[in-house]
């Protein structure tokens, strides 16, 4: 009787062997570059996939109809780290032995984006990061195989405590998502605030599981203490989630709400998104103004027939630099294309820009307005009088960088 | 409860020849991929993985098929023993070696006090308590964010130099391989037999002098240790712990296992759970649109399980040899 | 903070309280009768939700008529799909062990989350509100949702529902009777897998009930239906495997319970349901309201 059962152990492990073998041989690697996505696709992520990802594909596109990178062709590899950073961290290592890739792009979450960095660093394959943008990443958990073109949640929480400190706001209020993009925002925003605005107060602070699609629970405790201002890190459909249902709480008559207000946020929202209210954005296509972002907002719309979100021009730029950085060292290894990113100078959709060589951070900001109704787009708000908060004003400088880069363990 | 054919104790000299093939194998495995450049790291990668999902499943049967009951919680100390490798590791500077002799240690804590107030209770409310505890440390784990991070894990657990690929598939290997002969130990000594009796017939058990509920408490705890050795290799393999280690879906997994791979012993929780998790890498492989359908898959194949061969794939080969469960 | 406020709050609270109680007394009766702890639960109240928005995308406009329309529609609609599962699957495990009766309800969680995910994809939905339950009720100048005050009122109507049906009709004297003497029932003439069925789809109702009302309240997507079934879990410990009266009073301590502890606790108030559950099963594991296993 055991026998049998060992017997089925070995054919099982046989078959492993086998199944190891069969996926065995090199893909003609040396013909493409291969780039892996550690994507979120499914969660509150989707609306922010679908942008990236037709970006990067539009990037591709152009890149190979031009003769591609160094004579070879571009090629994306999906896959779904579901905003659970395990499952990315395990995609990321999947992408990299089993898919072979040469290059990952990041993701969304930035716990997942902590955790996939980490993969980066241990196998030495260069990742970027478009969307997700927790301060850690260049500093704390900083590490020499990735760059960053999104501007940071350290920019984002010091910018909401300048521009809302300039109004008359004494009692604050905070709501989040329970994760690492949240608390850096918060940890960010309140150390600012503090500098900035001695007497205000920061009342109730209120953190909500990212993915969290039920406020009613948490919007009481919120508003509980009266706050007038509430600075919020929810972002995308969740922040749009969390808006609808604010609405009738009437958390808009009493208090100004803070928040990052992209397109697909927008979008997604639609009418329902109240007019007034002061917000930023990463990067709005509809208030920058160059030849380069014009051009590519052209191509997005024919190919899909709707406008680059905030994360697709991001995505695009990310691959702009990685590109630009290949060709400059002549080669694919990380480790050429590592120094040929430092102190590199590309032509950004925002305008020129470079990655700053101690933390690999490029030089972007934010940008701030309000929300109002604009004829040229029927079924969404966007911002308006929009001011770019440049990354010098709210970046981290490099001695306080590179103080945080020698704390990591 | 059906009563099935106990364990043999005795190993024929065929088994035991099989056994040291099957061994060498394993033990050689590695090599072999390791000649497949990135395809074979990928691999050797997930045998690690396979062989510290079998430990899991095999210390969940420990209650499960011997103990008979039927524990949703397990993974909470999966998830102690993976969060003290990570913690000691990555915030206390702790060596490797030093953090896996704790993981079991610390699991087995958890598990005495768990399992002092679970095992008071028998049956259906016996697996309810064990899972709202496995989901009270879940809720813990994952709101205690200053202390484990939260849902954002703890990530970067250092790995020495020396334990690269292949040798850590190695470590685990040895140390599985000496929980299987310690657990077959414990099985086939008297504890395991009181273990079985209570398993088959409780009254007849307290009537010849048993205390279940100390010897139940006992082998819940050492249950819940391996399970925290486990979790603390699963820890250092991936280099991160997260809260997913201690979710009532991880607890589902080892079941899952001995459902299919034959709950009755010791070697069909490893067969089910090296075989699930080769099902689910292959068909991944095979087609991206696959890791949807996994879950569907792995549904099915339960469904079927539990509805026409409940005795798993083992109790189909005795079926299939005319053996039938008494 | 002022006494209004927390009356305020309590409300609130109340009102996830009910939605909670409409979903988790089909947990409970369904496992008073058939003795199944049905995991899936929560995976059909998802179905519900899911299938309210589709049904919804059909309908224009925001008229109370368009959303009294889901309500009678889709509830019925996942009782049918109750009874092909009771029939094909359910019917089957009545003898087993429980183990094998958890697993496969787990399996069917498998199965019909990813199918969902397979149909709907992973972006969230919802359904938009009914104009006339989309503004806000002015309570002693506070605004609370209107639509939050619906599902407070929707709650006691279905408890008072069950409650009628249960102890006032024929059908439902024999589904107490199932519950508390299984083994008689057969005895008596009652067509018992006729019983067990329909409590079934009766439990699916409620499931589906409940996924019409949160496609308003909140976003759905493929996280909602693991999420219930844990709550609904807690709820049926706490009030006790089988009894309504417990599953009401369950939902609502934890629905004022998760609200108020956040006050003190913060966000550590979610780790309250599962703590009272804990407790519940240790000192008395019958529930407030059940009755002790035989």
């Amino acid at each position: 009787m055991k026998r049998n059962n060992l017997a089925v152990l070995i054919v099982v492990f046989c078959l492993i062997l086998a199944g190891g073998m069969i996926n065995s041989g090199e893909v003609a690697a040396s013909e493409t570059i291969r780039l892996g996505f550690v994507a979120d696709i499914s969660g509150v992520g989707a609306t922010f996939y679908k942008g990236q990802k037709a970006a990067v594909d539009l990037f591709i596109e152009e890149a190979n109809a031009a003769g591609g990178v160094l004579g070879k062709k571009l090629e994306v590899i999906v896959r779904d780290a579901q905003l659970k950073p395990d499952i990315g961290a395990n995609m990321a290592r999947e992408l990299i032995l089993s898919e072979k890739c040469d290059f990952l792009i990041g993701p969304t979450s930035s716990a997942v984006a902590l955790a996939a960095t980490k993969v980066a660093q241990e196998f030495k394959k260069i990742i970027y990061f478009h969307t997700s943008n927790t301060e850690a990443l260049t500093t704390t958990d900083f590490q020499p195989y990735m760059f960053q073109v999104v501007p940071n949640t350290g920019e984002e929480g010091r910018g909401a405590a300048l521009f809302m400190s300039q109004r008359p706001y004494k009692r604050y209020a905070y709501i989040g998502p329970d994760y690492a993009y949240g608390h850096d925002q918060f940890k960010a925003f309140k150390g600012e605030l503090g500098k900035l605005k001695a007497d205000a107060e920061l009342q109730e602070i209120v953190w909500v599981k990212l993915g969290e699609t039920n406020f009613s629970p948490y919007i009481p405790i919120l508003m509980s203490k009266n706050p007038e201002a509430i600075f919020s890190s929810f972002w995308g459909g969740q922040l749009s989630s969390f808006v609808k249902q604010a609405k009738p709480y009437g958390v808009f008559n009493k208090a100004a709400l803070y928040s990052l207000f992209d397109l697909d946020m927008l979008r997604v929202t639609g009418m329902d998104m109240p007019e007034g209210l002061l917000g930023y954005s990463r990067c709005p296509f509809y208030a920058i103004d160059n030849p380069e972002m014009k051009a590519f907002v052209k191509k997005y719309y024919e190919k899909n027939k709707e406008w680059p979100a905030d994360w697709a021009a991001m995505a695009y730029d990310g691959l702009i630099a990685l590109t630009d950085a290949i060709k400059k060292a002549n080669s694919t290894d990380s480790d050429q294309v590592v120094k040929a990113l430092e102190g590199l100078k590309f032509k950004s959709l925002r305008g020129e820009r470079y990655i700053r060589p101690e933390d690999h951070m490029a030089n972007v900001g934010i940008y701030v307005g309000v929300t109002a109704k604009n004829p040229d787009f029927k079924d969404f708000l966007v911002l308006k009088d929009v001011v770019e908060v440049p990354a010098e004003k709210i970046l981290l400088s490099v001695e306080e960088v590179k103080k945080l880069q020698a704390e990591k363990k | 409860m059906k009563t099935h054919t106990v364990d043999t104790t005795r190993w024929r000299f065929t088994n035991w020849i099989a056994g040291i093939i099957v061994t060498a194998a394993l033990f050689v495995l590695p090599f072999i991929l390791a000649k497949f450049g990135r395809t074979g790291e990928f691999w050797i990668w997930v045998t690690t993985e396979m062989i510290i999902n079998a430990l899991f499943a095999l210390s969940l049967n420990l209650i499960l098929g011997y103990g008979g009951m039927v524990s949703f919680g397990h993974a909470a100390f999966f998830g102690v023993g993976a969060y003290t490798v990570a913690l000691l590791m990555k915030k206390a500077g702790v060596p490797l070696y030093l953090a896996l002799l704790s993981a079991p240690f610390t699991a087995a804590i958890a598990a005495a006090v768990i399992g002092w107030f679970c095992v008071r209770l028998i049956g259906l409310y016996f697996a309810i308590l064990t899972l709202a505890f496995g989901q009270l440390l879940y809720m813990v784990a994952f709101q205690w964010y200053t202390f484990t991070g939260g849902d954002d894990g703890i990530h970067g657990i250092p790995r020495p130099e020396f334990l690269g690929p292949v040798n850590y598939y190695l470590l685990c290997l040895i140390i599985f391989l000496a929980c299987f002969l310690i657990m077959r130990m414990i099985v086939n000594s008297s504890f395991g037999l009181s273990i079985r009796t209570i398993r088959e017939n409780m009254e007849r058990a307290k009537f010849i002098g048993i205390n279940v509920k100390r010897y139940q408490w006992i082998n819940f705890i050492i249950a819940g240790a391996f399970a925290g050795l486990a979790g603390g290799l699963l820890t250092e393999l991936n280099r991160f712990a997260q809260t997913e280690f201690l979710h009532w879906s991880k607890s589902a997994e080892p079941i899952f296992a001995s459902l299919v791979g034959g709950m009755y012993s010791l070697v069909g929780p490893v067969i089910g759970s090296t075989l699930l998790m080769f099902l689910k890498i292959v068909l991944q492989q095979l087609h991206k649109s696959m890791v949807e359908m996994w879950a569907i898959i792995l549904g099915l194949i339960l469904l079927l399980v539990v509805l026409f061969a409940p005795g798993g794939l083992v109790g189909i080969f005795h079926r299939l040899l005319g053996k039938t469960e008494s | 903070m002022s006494a209004e406020y927390y009356l305020f709050m309590l409300i609130n609270g109340l009102s996830q309280g009910m939605l909670l109680f409409i979903v988790a007394s089909g947990l409970s009766l369904v496992f008073g009768v058939l003795r199944v702890i049905n995991f899936a639960h929560g995976s059909i109240y998802m179905i519900g939700a899911f299938v309210a928005y589709s049904l919804s995308t059909l309908l224009t406009g925001t008229s109370l008529a368009s959303f009294l329309l889901l309500l009678l529609v889709v509830p019925p609609a996942i009782a049918l799909l109750g009874f092909v599962l009771e029939v094909s699957l359910f019917r089957r495990v009545y003898r087993e062990e429980h183990l094998l009766q958890l697993l496969l309800t787990y399996a069917l969680v498998l199965i019909l989350d990813n199918v969902v995910r397979m149909i709907w994809g992973g972006d969230p939905r919802n359904v938009a509100r009914p104009e006339i339950l989309a503004g806000s009720v002015d309570l002693m100048g506070m605004a609370l949702p209107t639509y939050n005050v619906f599902i407070l009122l929707v709650g006691p109507v279905i408890a008072l529902g069950l409650w009628l049906l249960l102890y006032r009709t024929r059908a439902g004297n024999v589904i107490r009777a199932a519950v508390s003497y299984p083994d008689i029932l057969g005895a008596l003439g009652v067509n018992v897998s006729w019983v067990m069925t329909a409590t079934f789809m009766l439990g699916c109702w409620l499931a589906g009930l409940g996924g019409v009302l949160v496609a308003a309240l909140a976003n759905v997507d493929l996280s909602i239906g693991m999420e219930k079934i844990i709550e609904c879990f807690a709820v049926v410990v706490i009030g006790g495997l089988g009894s309504v009266g417990g599953a009401l009073l369950g939902s609502l301590i934890i629905g004022v319970g998760i609200t108020f502890f956040q006050l003190p606790f913060g966000r550590w108030a979610l780790v309250f349901p599962y703590f009272v559950m804990a407790l519940v099963l240790i000192i008395r594991p019958w529930g407030l309201f059940g009755r002790p296993e035989r």
